[in-house]
């Protein structure tokens, strides 16, 4: 038994051997074949996959020198993922990927710095703000541009029309947003008849509380001589105390929300139980389909607090430094990000595209599910301190959740929720300064 | 050695020429060997040895960096580090619970299935199901099962709670998961050995005036007691090496709650990309489980003499 098995992991194990080298003679031009890529994509919702598969399809018509396949990833696991092809040496060429995991890929030499290989077009058409989301340290000293950011999120507010309307408060717009105080109070107006007011899904809370706390100037995060440290100070503190005071003072926030993913909430919202859930402006697409007949809802700009900024994260696509065909991934990611295509992608993933031709493109900017209040926020996002620190990851999963998550739940004062972040998070933040 | 034994020294031939015999043999049989020595060597002792290595280096992820050898720093930052001993608890718990529970209701299961039902056969195919299924196709299939919305438990209890993200009951509902997994070998190894217990023996004791009860306790458990020792600390040895199953269940949340060891050292290793730290874990969660499983056994034995 253990013999023939034996002989069987030897055989495959040549067989992989042969296949794997087969395939690097089959990939080179020398050999008059085409160029093969492959393309990893985290497309997860339906339309998207189908955008994503009919651009493949076009580029690969178009090409037929440089032929890419396509390859169906997921954002559950698409890091552990990576970090296994990458030690192994035999990544997809063309990575998708988000802002925050590049920073530690880009300083272990992962993926390749694009500043030089960019074409000028697709350079030009991606505003600064969104290209500081992909500009990090190589881990040499040196800065580089590890990816092409494409779709951007920011946070705004659903709310059902209904409620909103007949509590009589302002409704707000884009140019004049909510502050803080007016949806706290907008919050309590609506909480009555066994609704409340609004649902804060926190099952994952870092991101959000992180990116809602640049209303305030949070950053959370300050460099000083190229030591990186938790920041909890008054600036931090507001977001968090503000959603605290509305489940538990003010108690215009369900705290059974809590628990919740994104999504989780919206049969409550349905039903009436909810005024308002903040959320990404993707979650547009799952409310328009699965809202019942005649339930009426409305997208409100994102909030203000001292100003409207939120912290801006990308979609990316990247290169893998191992990647047999740099210039050739290159060449198409130039033309899966142009413009047109970008417009597709976003509408595909109802998030907001970087390019500025895809955002005056008239899909971007109708009322229709409120696409024209979802591309204005877009002008609000900035860079965010978070996706520079190295270790982010880390701190995030071991000290920003659960510290996050039992604040909320009342089982911490701020007091000690600052202190955990702080003194438990310099420590997770120590390991990666060495 | 068994040839000497075979053959004892007082044969005809003279010693030294049987020496030189039983070598030539040995060398065979070494040769004979090899086949099936190469994958366990190739297989099995050089990862092993590989990571006892990795464990006294910084190995860490990525294309510019260096390793070097630190002793044993990486053990003395386990001493501290608050986290692995927090996912170390949790493991305990999930272990001991996990292989207590599973023995205690495989044991039941398997004296059922040892009386002369109707359907026997049908019954002992039933018991079996779970172990045909990977765990990864248990963990989808109970995440369903404890979904807060759609999920069959919730129906039928008619409540509404998030099982696998609540704080509180997250461990216990993935307890009951890894409890369901790990019965059929459980009951299946039990199921045998209770089919070992000589009828002889009950009908001694029955005549003897012992009801049921005594019976079990008297005859039944002592003459089952090695195969006991046997499937609780395998059990115990693979509850607290699992991995797939709360990888797919919960991924280590809420907020660590189900965080288990091996889960732990997999974050090290592939998400944060420390591999020398990562092994050091694999090698320490390696001597506290001989440990346990020592002490464990040396008082089996002890008690059994």
């Amino acid at each position: 038994m253990r013999r023939w098995s034996a002989a069987l992991a030897v055989a495959a194990v040549v067989l992989a051997a042969g296949c794997s080298s087969g395939g690097g003679d089959g990939d080179g031009a020398a050999s008059g074949g085409p160029v093969k890529l492959r393309f990893l994509s985290l497309a997860w919702q339906k339309e998207s996959i189908a955008a994503n598969k009919q651009l493949v399809d076009e580029w690969n018509k178009a090409n037929p020198e440089i032929q890419v396949e396509y390859v169906q990833g997921s954002w559950d696991n698409v890091n552990d993922q990576l970090v296994t092809s990458f030690e192994a040496g035999d990544p997809p060429d063309v990575i998708h990927d988000d802002s925050p995991a590049l920073s530690g890929f880009a300083s272990r030499g992962f993926l390749l710095d694009l500043s030089s290989s960019l074409p000028a077009e697709l350079k030009s058409d991606i505003p600064q703000p969104a290209w500081d989301t992909v500009t990090f340290a190589d881990g040499k000293g040196g800065q580089g541009v590890y990816g092409v950011p494409f779709l951007q999120e920011s946070q705004v507010i659903y709310a059902n029309k209904k409620l909103l309307d007949a509590s009589g408060v302002r409704i707000p717009t884009s140019d004049a947003p909510w502050t803080w105080d007016e949806f706290a109070a907008a919050a309590k107006k609506m909480t009555k008849g066994g609704a409340y007011g609004v649902a804060w899904p926190m099952k994952s809370p870092v991101n959000k509380v992180l990116t809602l706390g640049l209303n305030f100037g949070g950053t959370f995060f300050t460099t000083e001589g190229g030591k990186t440290t938790v920041k909890v100070g008054p600036e931090e503190r507001e977001v968090l105390q503000r959603i605290h005071d509305q489940l538990y003072k003010d108690k215009s926030a369900d705290p059974s929300a809590l628990g919740m993913g994104t999504a989780d909430p919206l049969p409550g919202f349905f039903a009436g139980k909810y005024a308002m859930v903040p959320a990404g402006v993707y979650l547009r697409q799952q409310v328009a389909e699965q809202a019942p007949d005649g339930f009426e809802w409305v997208t409100l700009p994102p909030l203000k607090g001292a100003t409207a900024q939120q912290g801006a994260t990308s979609q990316t696509l990247s290169v893998a430094t191992d990647s047999k065909h740099p210039q050739e991934a290159v060449k198409f990611i130039s033309f899966f990000l142009n413009g047109p295509n970008q417009a597709k992608l976003a509408k595909g993933d109802w998030l907001l595209p970087t390019s500025t031709a895809a955002a005056a493109d008239p899909a971007m900017t109708t009322k229709e599910n409120f696409w024209d209040v979802a591309t204005a926020s877009a002008k609000n996002l900035v860079v965010a301190p978070y996706l520079k620190v190295n270790g982010y990851d880390e701190w995030k999963s071991k000290v920003g959740a659960p510290t996050l998550q039992e604040y909320f739940a009342d089982k911490i004062s701020l007091d000690d929720a600052a202190r955990k972040l702080v003194e438990e998070g310099d420590k997770v933040l120590e390991r990666y300064a060495r | 050695m068994t040839l000497t034994d075979v053959r004892p020294a007082g044969t005809r031939r003279g010693p030294a020429r049987n020496r030189s015999r039983n070598r030539a043999q040995n060398r065979e049989t070494l040769v004979l060997l090899l086949p099936a020595l190469i994958p366990v060597l190739v297989l099995s002792v050089g990862p092993l040895v590989y990571g006892i290595m990795l464990a006294f280096t910084d190995a860490r992820s990525g294309r510019n960096t260096e390793t070097s050898f630190v002793g044993l720093a990486n053990f003395g930052e386990l001493l501290t580090d608050g986290d692995f001993w927090e996912s170390f608890r949790i493991g305990m718990v999930w272990a001991v619970s996990v292989t207590v529970l599973q023995f205690l209701a495989s044991l039941g299961l398997a004296l059922l299935l040892d009386q002369d039902l109707r359907l026997r056969g049908f019954a002992r195919v039933l018991a079996l199901v779970p172990w045909a299924m990977p765990p990864v196709v248990i963990g989808l299939m109970w995440r369903l099962v404890y979904h807060p919305d759609a999920g069959i438990l919730n129906a039928v209890l008619g409540t509404d709670v998030d099982w696998l993200n609540d704080f509180s009951v997250a461990l216990p509902a993935v307890i009951v998961v890894g409890v369901w997994m790990g019965m059929p070998q459980t009951t299946v190894v039990l199921l045998a050995g209770l089919q070992n217990v000589p009828k002889e023996l009950h009908e001694a004791a029955g005549v003897d005036g012992a009801g049921v009860w005594r019976r079990f306790w008297n005859v039944t458990l002592p003459q089952l007691r090695p195969v006991i020792v046997a499937i609780t600390s395998l059990d115990f040895v693979w509850n607290i090496n699992q991995f797939s199953l709360v990888y797919v269940l919960t991924q280590g949340g809420p907020g660590g709650r189900t965080r288990l060891p091996m889960l732990f050292a997999y974050e090290e290793a592939f998400r944060y990309g420390f591999f020398g730290y990562a092994a050091t874990l694999g090698v320490a969660i390696t001597i506290v489980v001989l440990a346990v499983l020592g002490v464990y056994l040396w008082r089996q034995m002890r008690e059994a003499d």
